[in-house]
């Protein structure tokens, strides 16, 4: 079941292109969006947050348009940027009762036991907080609005890795009620490693790879020779050389045993700097 | 239950998942009829993906370690204790012969507990 289908979404402007690009977001899992700064991602996501309009397509939620449903839609999706949305010089507990009046499902109390579990103190305001703080006060605040969908741009951008492990656990937790999702770019491709369901790569604003992670751990293998061989230089989805030797990233047909599996951020480097096409997974 | 997972261990995560319930199972500290728990919590305790542990329970049923029932939960099967009772089996019919083998050159019950005991090492039996 997808939580949202979006169907040859077309942006332009005067340097960016995304032409007719088609996504399902499932239902239920984490999909983990990467790609190069400039890529698309934060395209995708103001389109997919409404804050920006495409020429063509369209996205369902949950099988709904948005036209006939925006209310509806709105409050089932939260949205955590990369940078606040809110004026930093409010206080913790200001913002609690603004997010309050805006979100009519807020949940207060959730806010507040979240907020005395990442010690964000009421009185306290975001513009004395760390950065780490601030993000976990923005997620904190989205949670609060208990969505269905949770959509995050770059979540964990500058945040130090016990933080970062906070909040994955913070979105795992989420995850315990299957009917949520979390979509979400990052370029901090450990964490996708770690608790992604689905990877996506967007490069020069197309998808060039959406598997999901079993399917990864069993169909694609990185090798390591000494040189490239025809047999793999024509299988290859993506080459990388050194002066010592080369890997490239294949599909796993079981002729090489030493291969390994690789990880989110080989995807990405094979698929986007490699000398192989990009693939597409379905 | 221990499941501890290793990314380099080149072998993927929902396969270590299993084979350490399988594991678990067999050696007898995961009884008949106990639940796994749920995927989505076994995903956020381990910090992986959900659909790695769903494969791996997936894998489990299809094997026949588990059994899921709809809306219920996995659970575990029969399967583990008759490994189990296999193993013990033969582990007692290699008892009865060395018993044997040891009263043939004269080696009684006694001397033969003393070198058992003597082999020393793990001696903490599970179960």
């Amino acid at each position: 079941m997808n939580a949202v289908e979006i169907r040859d979404l077309t942006i332009k402007n005067k340097d960016f292109k995304m032409d007719s690009l088609s996504l399902d977001i499932k239902k239920g899992c984490i999909t983990g969006l990467v790609g190069k700064n400039g890529a698309g991602k934060t395209t995708l996501i103001r389109a997919l947050t409404r804050q920006l309009r495409p020429q063509s397509g369209s996205i369902l939620y949950d099988g709904k348009k948005f036209a006939d449903h925006e209310v509806e839609i709105l409050s089932e999706i939260a949205c955590v940027f990369d940078g606040p949305h809110f004026p930093l010089g409010m206080k913790i507990k200001s913002l609690k009762s603004a997010f309050a009046a805006l979100y009519p499902a807020f949940n207060g109390e959730m806010f507040e036991a979240l907020c005395r579990k990442f010690s964000l103190p009421p009185n306290k305001r975001a513009a004395s907080l760390s950065l780490g703080m601030q993000r976990k006060l923005c997620i904190v605040l989205a949670l609060a609005q208990s969505p269905e969908i949770l959509i995050l741009d770059e979540p964990t951008a500058g945040v130090d890795p016990s933080d970062r492990a906070e909040i994955m656990s913070l979105l795992q937790d989420f995850m315990l009620d299957e009917g949520h999702t979390v979509f979400f770019s990052t370029h901090v491709t450990e964490d996708l490693d770690k608790i992604a369901d689905y990877i996506v790569i967007m490069d020069g604003g197309r998808i060039i790879f959406n598997e999901d992670k079993v399917a990864i751990s069993s169909s694609y293998r990185i090798v390591d020779l000494p040189e490239l061989t025809d047999g793999v230089k024509r299988s290859a989805l993506g080459v990388r050389r050194t002066a010592y030797g080369c890997s490239a990233l294949v599909k796993n047909d079981g002729a090489y045993p030493d291969a390994r599996i690789p990880t989110t951020e080989e995807l990405f480097l094979y698929l986007t700097d490699g000398d192989g096409e990009g693939i597409c997974g379905h | 239950m221990h499941i501890i997972l290793s990314p380099l261990s080149g072998a993927p995560i929902y396969e270590q998942i299993e084979r350490q319930i399988v594991s678990a199972i067999t050696c007898g500290e995961l009884l008949q009829g106990s639940a796994l728990p749920s995927i989505r919590l076994m995903a956020k305790e381990l910090g992986v993906g959900i659909i790695t542990v769903k494969r791996a329970y997936d894998d489990l049923c299809a094997d026949g370690w588990c059994y899921s029932l709809q809306g219920k939960g996995v659970f575990v099967s029969g399967a583990g204790a008759d490994v189990r009772q296999k193993f013990l089996r033969e582990i007692k019919e290699r008892v009865e012969e060395l018993v044997r083998y040891a009263a043939s050159g004269g080696v009684g019950r006694g001397k033969l507990l003393k070198m058992i005991g003597d082999e020393g090492g793990d001696s903490d039996e599970r179960r």
